[in-house]
């Protein structure tokens, strides 16, 4: 690492700009969501296509299979469950039947309860608490591959209209992605870590990338505020791209402030 | 107390003292947090421990609800309960030799590896897809595919050298660029997103709706 520019009492040695960085995201947050602005964001195409899908499901008759990944509490499930509740909704609305399929690893057996509230929450709040089924969210295996089996099986056999693959998914999310693509579903999947991110965008119609999963839940709210929230994700993103950009010419040129300053 | 547990306000109280327990040790040099951060992750692991026990309960409580309402598919989930249990009592007795061993070793290991082993025509199939030279971008994507599987395949690695140089200044050139804005993207989006989850605006991700 670079020698400091300078250290600050009270702040472990190479974290401080790091620490001011994260609380000037936070604070554009807070004030994006307070202020109410009203701002221009992206089309994000996979976001977009979930309520395609499950339109399309309705009008064949046919299910919706969404998962939130293997995982615990992470991030990525946190996103997947936003996700999840936002098809829940829609299923409920449009009367498709959703199958979630859970498990994976012993870490989904804690987060699956959470799961079965989100989903019976999102079909009571449209009204459908009837059309819920806990059946429809089998729990297959806590190991990874013998989930994948009965997940992979109850696509074979059911044929859903679509597949909206969230969460954390590891190497099992090809078996998953391809087989959808084989029954003809509708795919939606998110590359949880880089080594999938190629291969599931090979395999899938939509793809949801970085930080569109996560920023799943504001870009689908109806709250405009929420979706200003949007915003700080693409000033923060230019900011990183200009850094690199600066740091690249700055090095080239023989001068280290930045290098120096990243370290501070 | 169920109530006062499922209260709303609550709940995110409850995260962002704990959120704040872990995130400031790691800016801020007070020890006092610290011991504090180490207490709380140590006190996360019981309560982790504790869940997973109550899941398997209520996997219990279901399954036992569907064996008695004969739902369909019902032996599957008596099979499940059943192996659960002697899986739980194998373990206990040893997991190094025994029953316990033989099945996670003879039976769940090689059948694990076969699921995996068959990505590699799911791969197969998908690349059959993906890389048909349809316009520019696709043209791109087959020529640096077809470089790197040459590259990668040992037969092909071994005997047309010259596409080494080639393949390793793509994945350590275009690979690692697209990977860092990969990981990047994805830290803003994490950042952006737990602000939010702190704010009590995704209140999905807490089995709650906007209404409570």
């Amino acid at each position: 690492m670079a020698d400091m520019l300078f250290s600050v009492p009270g702040i472990i040695n190479g974290r401080f700009i790091g620490f001011l960085l994260d609380i000037a995201m936070a604070a554009l947050v807070y004030y994006y969501i307070k202020t109410r602005k009203m701002v221009h964001i992206r089309r994000v195409p996979g976001l977009d296509a979930i309520e395609e899908a499950v339109g399309r499901s309705a009008e064949m008759g046919k299910p919706v299979i969404c998962s939130f990944g293997i995982g615990g509490f992470t991030y990525w499930t946190l996103a997947g469950l936003s996700i999840l509740s936002h098809v829940a909704r829609l299923s409920a609305k449009t009367g498709s039947r959703l199958i979630v399929p859970t498990g994976g690893g012993d870490q989904a057996l804690i987060v699956r309860p959470v799961a079965e509230e989100i989903v019976k929450t999102a079909y009571t709040m449209e009204g459908a608490e009837d059309q819920y089924n806990p059946d429809d969210l089998p729990f297959y295996s806590g190991q990874q591959y013998a989930y994948i089996g009965g997940y992979v099986g109850v696509m074979q056999r059911i044929r859903p209209g679509s597949v909206i693959m969230t969460g954390s998914h590891a190497s099992e999310a090809m078996n998953i992605a391809e087989t959808s693509n084989a029954v003809g579903a509708i795919t939606i999947t998110s590359g949880s870590y880089i080594g999938n991110v190629a291969a599931l965008a090979c395999a899938s119609d939509y793809i949801l990338i970085g930080e569109e999963a996560p920023a799943a839940g504001a870009y689908l709210s109806e709250d405009p505020s929420q979706r200003a929230s949007i915003r700080v994700q693409d000033l923060f993103k230019w900011l990183a791209i200009a850094i690199v950009v600066l740091g690249i010419a700055a090095r080239s040129l023989g001068n280290d402030f930045l290098l120096r300053l990243l370290s501070t | 107390m169920a109530e006062i547990l499922k209260n709303r306000q609550l709940q995110i109280i409850v995260m962002l003292l704990s959120f704040l327990f872990v995130f400031l040790p790691y800016f801020l040099n007070v020890p006092q947090l610290n011991t504090a951060s180490t207490k709380l992750i140590t006190i996360t692991s019981i309560v982790t421990a504790f869940t997973v026990a109550l899941a398997v309960l209520a996997q219990f409580r279901r399954g036992i609800n569907i064996i008695n309402r004969r739902s369909r598919g019902w032996y599957f989930k008596a099979y499940m309960l059943m192996t659960l249990v002697l899986m739980l009592g194998f373990s206990l007795i040893s997991r190094e030799t025994g029953p316990y061993h033989w099945v996670m070793f003879a039976v769940v290991n090689p059948l694990s590896s076969v699921n995996y082993g068959i990505l590699a025509f799911y791969m197969a199939s998908t690349a059959a897809r993906a890389f048909r030279a349809r316009n520019t971008k696709a043209l791109l994507l087959l020529l640096s595919g077809f470089i790197v599987l040459i590259y990668q395949a040992p037969l092909t690695g071994a005997y047309f050298t010259g596409f080494e140089p080639i393949a390793l200044y793509l994945g350590s050139t275009f690979g690692l660029a697209a990977g860092r804005m990969f990981l990047i993207s994805v830290t803003v989006g994490a950042i952006v997103f737990g602000v939010r989850v702190i704010m009590g605006n995704e209140p999905s991700v807490l089995g709650l709706s906007k209404e409570e």
